[in-house]
């Protein structure tokens, strides 16, 4: 048995029924993929299977035979990550980091298929993620840049987000 | 029938800075000969952005851009000791001691850039990466000149380290909890205002908005601020409305078995958030920050208690608030029980179950 992930081949030992979640982490050691809830609940472990987000938990390995699983190394890299992955930056759009991959993947399925900048309908979109951390608004917030990526000045953002000068001096 | 709107407000103070376990923060910072800057810090980022914060500490006490400083809290070897991320004092304390460390730097910085200008050192100052004389700012070296110099003409290693420690709170007196220094360093205020809406027939409670301020000192990085303040609502919506392992506690029947069963908010929960960031410097924290960590969680379910009386008229009394909660609390109201009262006021936390009742018994050991 053989899946294809974020481009490249590789040969399952795991048995049949293992999820994509166990092959993915222990065989592949693709750690991005986050276990949280491993039942369906927190999406957590979502990952693209021909473009479409798959919850890998509840996905036994041998239904991904003969697609392409995409995860968020397959996205983007540090030194150059993908328009989503720059605009979660951009917005802070992530704390401890558990959710986020998941979500980055969600959000791309969610953009490359036209979805909206609504507020409304990218947190419909999303409603299957839990985030213990930001209190969504700024993923919503991040997710909605990224459609208008037109309008949206990707180069301007990592550097201003992270550079802030402190004003010293007396009470404000 | 009906859905029925209500507002409510409630206010905390918070104490940053705990002093009464005497917990330490270090920091050691050194010099590259490009005049790049490496801290050494055990504090640990949850993602309330420790590093971040820290690193903007160093770089403008310092004098230098922030992309020069990298942080390295990797591990507890090579870092010297901190205490933790916890009591909101990643930025409170640990950010003290790595501001205490570069302003050493700076001073070192400043001595060998005086000698190699033949100048005081008070003489000069360094910012945005230059060392220049005060007043006349084309005269001067850039910090990695200065930092080349420190390592292959004085032979010296520019160093720095800082540390902060809350000394030892301990008992005076026992049977009160009496301490012998002030427990805490600063104190944060906020407030909220939770706006609701109650369906009388289901019970469900919606909240709809909730407008929050908070006093954080300083706002070292007001986008990392808003974050915990967000992250913190959503949190105490989830207290207030939603979250519970024990159902019946102390029942343990109809706990939750699984990740399904315990409500956490989602996406689709989310109310309109309103922040206002208030900046009241603290004396000790750095450039006058607070800690804005466990606070931000904590008014929320009694402004929705709040809101939830001022809609429907009853007062519920634990959290969270649930459909079950409303509509038990709206039979009572219907079948005239009064709410509890005493000495003809309405009592709303009920005195039995409170923490002095409840602690009576209890005795403070140093
Ligand atoms: S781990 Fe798969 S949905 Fe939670
Ligand atoms: S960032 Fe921590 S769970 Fe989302």
């Amino acid at each position: 048995m053989r899946i294809e992930v974020n481009g490249a081949g590789h040969n399952v030992t795991s048995p049949p029924l293992a999820s994509l979640l166990t092959v993915l982490r222990e065989e592949m050691d693709v750690t991005s993929v986050k276990a949280g809830c491993e039942s369906g609940g927190c999406g957590a472990c979502t990952v693209l299977i021909d473009g479409q987000p798959r919850r890998s938990c509840l996905t036994p390995v041998v239904t991904a035979v003969g697609s392409e699983v995409t995860t968020v190394e397959g996205l983007g890299t540090p030194d150059s990550p993908s328009a989503i992955q720059q605009s979660f930056i951009h917005h802070y759009a992530m704390q401890c980091g558990f959710c986020t991959p998941g979500l980055v993947v969600a959000a791309t399925a969610y953009v490359n298929g036209g979805g909206s900048d609504d507020l409304d309908s990218v947190a419909e979109a999303i409603s299957g993620h839990v985030c213990r951390c930001t209190g969504y608004n700024k993923i919503l917030e991040a997710v909605a840049a990224a459609v208008k990526s037109s309008e949206f000045d990707l180069s301007s953002t990592a550097v201003d987000k992270n550079t802030v000068v402190i004003k010293t001096g007396g009470a404000v | 029938m009906a859905v029925h709107r209500g507002r409510g407000i409630a206010a905390i103070e918070y104490p940053t800075g705990m002093n009464q376990n005497g917990d330490p923060s270090q920091a050691w910072i050194k010099v590259k000969p490009d005049g790049r800057i490496d801290v050494f810090s055990g504090t640990a980022d949850i993602g309330n952005g420790a590093k971040t914060i820290q690193s903007q500490i160093v770089a403008d006490t310092i004098g230098v851009p922030y992309e020069w400083v990298t942080f390295d809290n990797s591990n507890t070897d090579s870092s010297p000791v901190c205490t933790g991320t916890f009591a909101s004092r990643a930025t409170f304390v640990a950010g003290k001691a790595v501001l205490k460390a570069a302003r050493e730097v700076q001073r070192k910085l400043l001595d060998v850039a005086a000698q190699e200008m033949e100048i005081s050192p008070e003489d000069l100052e360094i910012e945005d990466g230059r060392v220049s004389v005060k007043g006349l700012p084309d005269e001067g070296m850039d910090v990695g000149e200065v930092a080349g110099a420190a390592v292959y003409g004085h032979g010296i290693l520019v160093t720095g380290t800082g540390a902060q420690l809350n000394p030892y709170a301990a008992f005076t007196d026992p049977g009160t909890g009496e301490v012998d220094s002030p427990p805490h360093a600063a104190i944060s205020y906020a407030g909220c205002v939770a706006e609701v809406e109650v369906d009388d027939v289901t019970g469900e409670v919606r909240v709809t908005k909730l407008t929050q301020s908070y006093d954080v000192g300083r706002a070292i990085n007001p986008s990392l601020v808003e974050g915990q303040i967000q992250g913190g609502a959503i949190m105490g919506l989830g207290l207030g409305v939603l979250e519970t392992s024990y159902p019946y506690y102390p029942s343990v029947e109809h706990r939750g078995s699984g990740f399904g069963s315990y409500y956490a908010p989602s996406p689709l929960d989310m109310p309109d958030l309103e922040t206002i960031i208030i900046e009241n410097p603290s004396e000790d924290g750095p450039y006058g920050a607070k800690g804005i960590g466990e606070m931000a969680n904590n008014s929320q379910p009694a402004a929705i208690a709040t809101a939830v009386y001022d809609a429907i008229g009853v007062w519920i009394t634990e959290l969270p608030i649930t459909p079950e909660a409303v509509l038990k609390a709206l039979d009572k109201k219907a079948a005239g029980e009064d709410q509890p009262r005493r000495d003809g006021k309405m009592v709303i936390f009920d005195e039995d179950l409170s923490v002095n009742t409840v602690g009576a018994g209890l005795q403070w050991t140093a």
